[in-house]
């Protein structure tokens, strides 16, 4: 398997690997504890299907420190700093999920590097769940030793 | 709940949550099935999070993302979920674990399209303190 690239040096056009995964009802229900919000509609089957996935999971699980690809070098981290989010479908336990991350924007202010991400998660069906637009910059001991002066 | 004789001007808030350590981990440190859990990053632990430079850990900004997403389809319902929106969330302020995070919003402007309401809400979380930590805009539509 060839090395990933680091995240900070990914450029625009670039994409994560894509990441599948299912939730269960347990994991479902890690979150709602996690979120403190035990809504019937994340527990409970309906007519319409299945539970829903809390939407703090599907957050969680669309940042791109979750793709397979996503590496830094020891000491980096990614800061999150801002996003928009569309919510289009919710999602349900026990569908596969994918997700995918596209560079669309990457720039350097006030010394630092800045990436504009574009994320989407669908189901196996192709029904489309959750599109966000994150904006992130990158930390490291560093940049903070100089930022400390 | 919205409706369509919600005014401008309305205000709504959520449930007030403190990030505890261990709604933290459950939400950052990966399945409780995950071997060595929780998982060792910058918003779980501080020896991680100080190797990269930062002086604490911080809580997952997705963590009380969740937290409005729960107010939004409070307020607009399932509806939420079938084509709201939050724009330019940013956030303004560090979340640190034990920080009570509440989740406000107030209707900005509405406007009537036939059968559809759309509402633009300015949306914030403050911690304890009364600082926001997050500012946004979220845009959805009355429940018929």
């Amino acid at each position: 398997m060839a090395e990933s690239k680091s995240a900070h040096l990914m450029l625009v056009g670039e994409e994560f690997e894509p990441l599948t995964f299912s939730v269960t009802p347990e994991l479902n229900q890690q979150y709602l504890y996690a979120e403190e919000d035990y809504h019937s509609r994340y527990i409970e089957q309906t007519e319409a299907g299945p539970p829903q996935v809390h939407p703090g999971l599907l957050l969680n699980m669309s940042n791109n420190t979750r793709s397979p690809s996503f590496t830094l070098p020891p000491g980096w981290a990614e800061i999150h700093a801002s996003e928009d989010t569309e919510y289009l479908n919710p999602a349900r336990v026990g569908k596969q999920l994918r997700v995918t991350w596209k560079v669309l924007d990457a720039y350097e202010k006030r010394g630092r590097r800045w990436h504009v991400l574009d994320i989407l998660i669908e189901d196996e069906d192709g029904v489309e769940i959750l599109r966000r637009r994150m904006t992130n910059t990158f930390s490291s001991p560093e940049l903070t030793r100089e930022r400390k002066g | 709940m919205i409706t369509r004789d919600t005014r401008v001007g309305q205000e709504f808030s959520g449930k007030a949550k403190k990030l505890t350590w261990e709604r933290v981990w459950a939400f950052s440190g990966g399945a409780f099935d995950t071997p060595n859990w929780p998982k060792k990053n910058i918003h779980t632990d501080l020896e991680f999070a100080q190797s990269t430079g930062l002086d604490r850990v911080y809580v997952s900004a997705t963590q009380y993302l969740g937290h409005v997403t729960e107010l939004m389809i409070d307020i607009f319902s399932d509806g939420w979920l079938r084509g709201g929106e939050l724009k330019n969330a940013r956030f303004t302020r560090p979340v640190t674990e034990g920080d009570t995070i509440t989740v406000k919003a107030t209707v900005r402007s509405k406007v009537e399209e036939g059968p559809i309401t759309s509402y633009a809400l300015d949306v914030w979380c403050e911690n304890q303190d009364g600082e926001q930590v997050l500012i946004g805009t979220a845009l959805g539509e009355a429940a018929s």
